[in-house]
């Protein structure tokens, strides 16, 4: 086991090496940040100046190898725009993406649940179908309309709800359900066939003769074990959540990571991009280190494998 | 299904205790805004934009009226004057200011501010030409400064004052030199009437009022809170909701906001829309001046201010005519200056310089800050142009993209446009030396030899008459020898609380004058 954990330990942190060197290029790539910081009446000594303040004047090479170097000690730099320590930023919006994650990931477990156990319960009928059509819609109607039209119908019409912030619990509902919704899809699924799967054993077949009530076979028996997939899948899917929360987190105002990611590609400061590509890297390692390590845990056929 | 059951019940308790705020009767005062350009705190730090916030923490050298006029009343100093040659300019600073730390304001911070806004770290507005003319400052009492500069000039105290970017932001030199940069970028101090309380970077900026101030005694607003807000949508749901007060808004959602009684405050002619060609021209069709006279006749400027802008713009005939500058140069837009909207006209003027085949232009597209119209603009212009024979490619881009090839010169004779903030004559000055005076190179797009010697005079004018009739010529020379494609001048909404009151938003470029709707005197 040890031995697995470790090998997969390391294929995640020389994933991560190499996504800082593809990072690094690629925030270069989309060109020079001083032209959206410096005002057009900038002069070239601005610019020089500007260059050498920042560290930009360096060589690539170098600039490399201190990015990579600071970045083990978790000093990721200065940021361009906000001219303040990259790691703050991180520190400050980190903690809203992760609660926002956690309220929508709750979101969509209690659509997926219902929704899942209704179909596999009901399979083939109307209600199948409809749950379908729910879970559906939310992974294909584009998330940023979603959210535009629930801000202006329930959040500035009926005024239910706020549009933006996160200063309150109420804050999280919208944004929460605007990205719980599009991950119900594939959780309802993966609940639905599980289920179908479960009430075909013999087992609930077993408890049925004996006389158990339907919705304590269905929602007590069956649902446990139908559940192993979902929660397996469940860590994936919260770094799903925390790393494609751009379009939300702008839409709906929420200083989270997915915003500081969206001002820092729109302004190329460097730091901040490469800080959030790799935070957003490890997170997913981590979770994906963590669910290879269950599994491996519950089948050991797939240590042996591996 | 009890589950289900607590669950809607629980929502629908958090929907009512949650209901609109309300703006009615509250201390505080909401912004929402849909940028905060780089949300650094400190003046030497940022570009033009964070003057909405810093310039109620700051009080500036020269204070100006929201209508952009020098006021004595308005800032640290009480009155200036320059020497005989124009070389000296004296500044008689109010006595009993104070910082927010309770240190008095005096002559040492004046020069230590300057000194850092013009220093090689900083990245305002204007610290190049500042840098450039002042020799030395010089404090001979604790309520007087003097700034020396290398040439005559008359522009010193409309550089410093409010009326331009952040450089004349006066700051404590106690206060920075105890706890350095980092530590003022995180919390400035500043002897505005508002003091710093909180950042949180990517959502707001919180300030608190302090009880009295010299200039708009006891706040009426204890709290000023900027909201980023980048989506329009939810601003005016916060708008709706009674969470934000002010907030800046899309020509084209003006009348729908209007009709549900939100008073919407129209910055009138806030920028002017103006084309131009990345230089040089030689080799270049728009080297012959009928052409580039053909390409602004061939534009229906009020059709575009109409269908493009909501209405809510007006043409404009003078590249880079800064119109809030005209009163004060004396110039006036004749009708003979007009573009009529001329076709036929145009392609004969092609025909005579030899283009009757047409040609092929690059018409870069892009948006831009306060121009959320921008791709459909650069694709209208397109449009007219290709009317009257112009081979045109659209190249859809970002604007630095667009900026490095301008700048470059690497797209000689493509297109490209920018939405520039009116500003007052000396502002335009600043700005018309950057993009028409040739040895500014790269940002240049003129490169006119009789452009160039007026402006070189304009900066050792020490008569202001003098100084109007240069730039005044420098006006009509750029608009008889049709030097870009002057198109609109658009009119930027803001909307506000049906409960804010009166507000004067004034003509100074990224100032609201909030401290003058929180003024109880």
């Amino acid at each position: 086991m040890l031995r697995f954990v470790l090998a997969r330990l390391v294929q995640s942190l020389v994933a991560l090496a190499i996504l800082t060197v593809v990072v690094f290029v690629l925030a270069r790539a989309t060109g020079d940040p001083l032209q959206l910081i410096l005002p057009m009446s900038a002069s070239e000594e601005d610019y020089a100046n500007a260059r050498q303040y920042l560290g930009l004047d360096r060589p690539y090479v170098e600039q490399y190898f201190s990015f990579v170097g600071k970045a083990l000690t978790g000093d990721f730099g200065n940021s361009l725009r906000a001219r303040r320590p990259v790691i703050e930023l991180i520190r400050d919006r980190l903690p809203n993406s992760l609660k926002l994650a956690a309220f929508a990931m709750t979101v969509s477990l209690l659509m997926a649940f219902p929704l899942g156990v209704l179909a596999a319960v009901r399979k083939g009928t109307a209600i199948d179908r409809a749950a379908q059509v729910i879970a559906v819609l939310g992974q294909s109607l584009p998330t940023f309309w979603v959210a535009i039209v629930l801000i202006e119908v329930v959040a500035g019409r009926l005024q239910w709800l706020p549009a933006a912030g996160n200063e309150r619990l109420a804050s999280y509902v919208l944004p929460g359900f605007t990205l719980g919704w599009f991950v119900v899809a594939g959780m309802m699924r993966l609940l639905r066939s599980g289920m179908l799967e479960v009430l075909d054993s013999e087992y609930v077949k077993l408890a049925r003769v004996k006389g158990v009530a339907e919705h304590r076979v269905v929602w007590l028996h069956a649902l446990k074990n139908a559940l192993i997939p979902v929660v397996t899948f469940a860590g994936i899917y919260f770094s799903i959540l925390v790393t494609t929360a751009i379009v939300v987190e702008t839409v709906f105002a929420w200083p989270g990571l997915g915003r500081l990611a969206y001002e820092a590609i729109t302004s190329r400061d460097f730091p901040v991009i490469q800080a959030v590509v790799l935070t957003t890297a490890a997170i997913v390692a981590l979770v994906n280190l963590s669910v290879d390590c269950l599994y491996a845990f519950i089948d050991p056929r797939i240590r042996y494998a591996g | 299904m009890k589950t289900t059951r607590a669950l809607v019940v629980a929502l629908l308790s958090l929907t009512l205790v949650t209901g609109p705020a309300g703006a009615q009767g509250k201390p505080e005062l909401t912004v929402a805004l849909s940028s905060f350009s780089t949300e650094v705190l400190d003046p030497v730090l940022g570009g033009h934009i964070v003057k909405y916030y810093l310039s109620l923490m700051f009080d500036y050298l020269v204070g100006v009226t929201p209508d952009g006029q020098p006021s004595k009343d308005g800032g640290l100093a009480t009155r200036w004057e320059p020497s005989p040659d124009h070389r000296r300019w004296t500044f008689y600073l109010r006595r009993g200011v104070k910082f927010h730390t309770g240190e008095e304001v005096t002559a040492e911070d004046v020069k230590f501010s300057l000194q850092r806004a013009i220093g090689k770290r900083s990245t305002t507005g204007y610290a190049g030409p500042l840098r450039t003319l002042i020799q030395d400052i010089e404090t001979p009492a604790p309520d007087r400064v003097v700034i020396v500069t290398k040439e005559p000039t008359l522009i010193i105290p409309t550089y410093l004052s409010r009326s331009l970017s952040t450089e004349g932001m006066i700051l404590p030199k106690k206060y920075l030199e105890a706890n350095g940069d980092d530590v003022f970028a995180r919390k400035p101090v500043g002897s505005g009437p508002y003091r710093f309380v909180e950042q949180v970077t990517g959502s707001h900026i919180k300030l608190t009022a302090v009880d009295s101030h010299w200039r708009i005694g006891a706040p009426k607003y204890k709290t000023v809170t900027f909201k980023l807000v980048p989506e329009e949508t939810t601003r005016v749901a916060l708008l709706r909701r009674g969470e934000v007060d002010i907030a800046d808004v899309s020509r084209d959602r003006v009348a729908e906001l209007e009709r549900e009684g939100f008073p919407i405050h129209m910055r009138r002619e806030e920028a002017i829309l103006t084309m131009w060609w990345v230089l040089p021209r030689d080799g270049m069709p728009t080297k012959d001046k009928r052409v580039r006279e053909a390409l602004n006749l061939a534009v229906d400027r009020s059709e575009l201010a109409q269908s493009i802008f909501a209405g809510r713009a007006d043409p404009a005939f003078v590249p880079m005519g800064l119109s809030w500058s005209y009163r004060d140069l004396g110039f006036k837009v004749t009708p003979e200056m007009h573009y009529p909207y001329d076709p036929a006209r145009a392609k004969s003027l092609l025909a005579e310089a030899g283009y009757g085949g047409g040609f092929s232009m690059d018409v870069y597209a892009y948006q831009l800050p306060g121009l959320p119209e921008g791709k459909a603009f650069a694709e209208a212009m397109a449009g007219y142009w290709q009317k009257i024979g112009v081979k045109i490619k659209v190249i859809p881009v970002d604007y630095p993209a667009f900026r490095k090839n301008w700048f470059d010169r690497a797209t000689p004779g493509a297109v490209g446009y920018y939405n520039i903030a009116n500003r007052d004559w000396i502002g335009t000055y600043a700005l018309i030396e950057k993009m028409a005076y040739s040895k500014s190179k790269g940002s240049d797009v003129v490169n006119d030899p009789e452009i160039d010697g007026m402006l070189e005079q304009v900066p050792r004018q020490t008569d202001k008459e003098k100084f109007a009739v240069l730039m005044r010529n420098v006006y009509t020379r750029l608009r008889s020898e049709h030097y870009g494609v002057p198109v609109v001048y658009l009119h930027s909404p803001y909307a506000a609380s049906k409960k804010l009151g009166k507000w004067t938003i004034g003509t100074v470029m990224y100032d609201f004058f909030i401290d003058e709707l929180a003024s109880s005197k």
